[in-house]
């Protein structure tokens, strides 16, 4: 891909140095919520799976659950 | 030459004014990524929103018809194999040294608003800057729609962040703290306030607060550390991880809101003449006779555009405006200017507030006087009618301008109507200004008036208003449009 550079602004010289300190902070941020995320995902996951045998309504396989709300109907 | 000077900074194109029409001509290497953006989502989103100025590209033979034009072939010669594209009017152009602290708020959200909307889409804003925006009304409209390019995904950093703050978080920043106002920044600086300039003016303490801290300081410490020959700064530094690039960026822009958000302009500003409304020398029957004089006038004339000079708080733009003109309010004081514009979008109003001082009008500005031109050369003509209410005594007394060349302004501005209020020199008001200088002004009666207006207008009627030394006049200009 081409990629056009017509910056032909003045990029400044402190303030794009500060730019990039932050986004090499931003960026480590980055990592630490995309860990955060995963870790949450594997407790949902563990969680999920315990919490399942005292919902009720889970027990019972999609496919039973379908025909019992047929039947309602 | 064109009847604006092209813009000529961004090499992808240029856009000039030509008999009324606003036209852009777009470089043979730009069209294809130009034409991409004006399909994306951001750009169908903030036209149909008329935030972003709509635009169409000519036909070759509607662009053929343009190139018979002597004065667009120099235009054409600069971008062969180009294409011309033509893009709405927006109907009175204003600069940022023209405007209250609110309208460089509101045109710094919309800047971040679309450059937010457009990473969403691949592209990025190239420069963000003021000028990139002009008013409808109260309502920003972004008007520089050559200002997106396509952005490397892995690409973290936005170039023209310093300057957004150069342009407008700085300048709201010393107009906050230090009351600088915008006219001076900007009408000797066309890229604002550079963290330097700022950092001078700032205590030791001052230095250490967090907004300066973060926009001033830490940016001027660490351009004093870098050598200026350090070429690696601007190098750029691609991520592999676009996911990151982006998110980096999308934080950017939301701390960029936040901060413009802490600059927005306190709503109720007080200043000497914000509370003129309420603390007038008129009383109610002499006010209600103005309102009626005034209500009446612009029912028999019904104006399409209206210039209120003098507009204070704006209450007879508002009046102007809900007798459907287009009103363009200028007062010499940002805080006015500043309410108008709080109140004509909230009442939706069709009124551009500007901060203009008729004695002292914008000058024309930029490279050989020609980027933006003087507030006179935009006004002249531009209005079907004039309200000139209780400011011919500043004009006459504090600026020491002489009524015969007022007129003369009204009658070069105005198409149609002048609806002016005659202050007595024996008037509370008057007399406050004159400050012992009454012999200036003994002769200034309304006979005199009506005699100075003679060369100039046809005086269809007048009312001395009840309990004051004021008349108002409503008068027809001579001698056709001009």
């Amino acid at each position: 891909m081409t990629i056009l550079i017509l910056a032909y602004i003045d990029p400044g010289m402190g303030a794009l140095l500060w730019q990039t300190i932050i986004a090499a902070f931003v960026g480590f941020l980055f990592y630490l919520k995309k860990t955060r995320r995963w870790i949450v995902g594997v407790f949902r996951k563990m969680f999920g799976r315990s919490q399942k045998p005292s919902d009720p309504v889970a027990e019972i396989p999609a496919k039973e659950t379908m025909k019992a709300k047929a039947d309602v109907r | 030459m064109p009847q604006s000077a092209p813009s000529f900074r961004d090499p992808a194109g240029c856009c000039c004014s030509f008999n009324g029409r606003v036209l852009r001509f777009v470089a043979a290497e730009a069209i294809s990524e130009f034409e991409q953006f004006l399909q994306t989502n951001c750009a169908r989103q903030f036209i149909a929103r008329k935030q972003f100025v709509s635009t169409r590209r000519l036909n070759e033979n509607e662009a053929a018809a343009l190139l018979e034009s002597p004065e667009l072939q120099p235009v054409f010669h600069a971008q062969p194999g180009g294409a011309v594209f033509e893009h709405e009017r927006i109907p009175f152009p204003s600069y940022p040294h023209e405007w209250p602290p609110e309208m460089l708020w509101a045109a710094g959200r919309l800047t971040l608003e679309l450059a937010q909307a457009a990473l969403a889409d691949g592209f990025g804003l190239k420069d963000a800057t003021p000028r990139n925006v002009l008013f409808r009304g109260s309502e920003p409209v972004f008007i520089d729609a050559l200002s997106f390019e396509r952005r490397n995904p892995g690409d973290p950093i936005w170039k023209p962040h310093a300057q957004f703050v150069r342009t407008f978080l700085l300048p709201l920043l010393a107009n906050r703290r230090w009351g600088l106002p915008l006219a001076e920044i900007f009408t000797t600086r066309r890229d604002g306030l550079e963290p330097e300039d700022v950092y001078r003016f700032c205590g030791p303490l001052e230095k250490f607060k967090p907004q300066t801290l973060s926009l001033v300081s830490i940016p001027t410490w660490l351009s004093r550390r870098a050598g200026p020959d350090d070429q690696k700064i601007y190098q750029p530094h691609l991520l592999a991880n676009t996911e990151k690039a982006q998110f980096i960026l999308e934080s950017l822009f939301k701390r960029l809101e936040r901060t413009l958000d802490s600059l927005k302009p306190a709503a109720q500003k007080k200043s000497v003449w914000s509370d003129y409304m309420a603390t007038h020398s008129y009383d109610d029957p002499a006010f209600a006779a103005k309102e009626k004089f005034v209500s009446e006038a612009l029912r028999e004339f019904k104006p399409a555009r209206v210039l209120d000079a003098g507009a204070n708080t704006g209450h007879f733009s508002a009046l102007a405006a809900q007798a459907g003109a287009e009103v363009v309010a200028v007062d010499l004081d940002a805080a006015c200017a500043g309410a108008i514009w709080q109140r004509t979008r909230e009442q939706k109003l069709n009124i551009l507030p500007l901060v203009v001082n008729l004695a002292h009008p914008s000058p024309a500005l930029g490279w050989r006087n020609g980027e933006c031109p003087s507030f006179l050369d935009r006004a002249t003509g531009a209005f079907d009618g004039v309200l000139m209410l209780a400011l011919i005594h500043h004009l006459l007394v504090t600026e020491r301008i002489p009524l015969e060349e007022i007129l003369r302004l009204a009658y070069d501005v105005t198409n149609s109507l002048l609806v002016i209020e005659f202050i007595d020199p024996k008037d509370e008001m008057f007399r406050r200004l004159t400050r012992g200088r009454e012999e200036l002004h003994a002769t200034l009666d309304t006979t005199m008036f009506e005699q100075a207006c003679t060369p100039y207008f046809e005086i269809v009627r007048s009312l001395a208003l009840p309990g004051t030394q004021r008349r108002m006049y409503c008068l027809k200009r001579k001698g056709g449009a001009s």
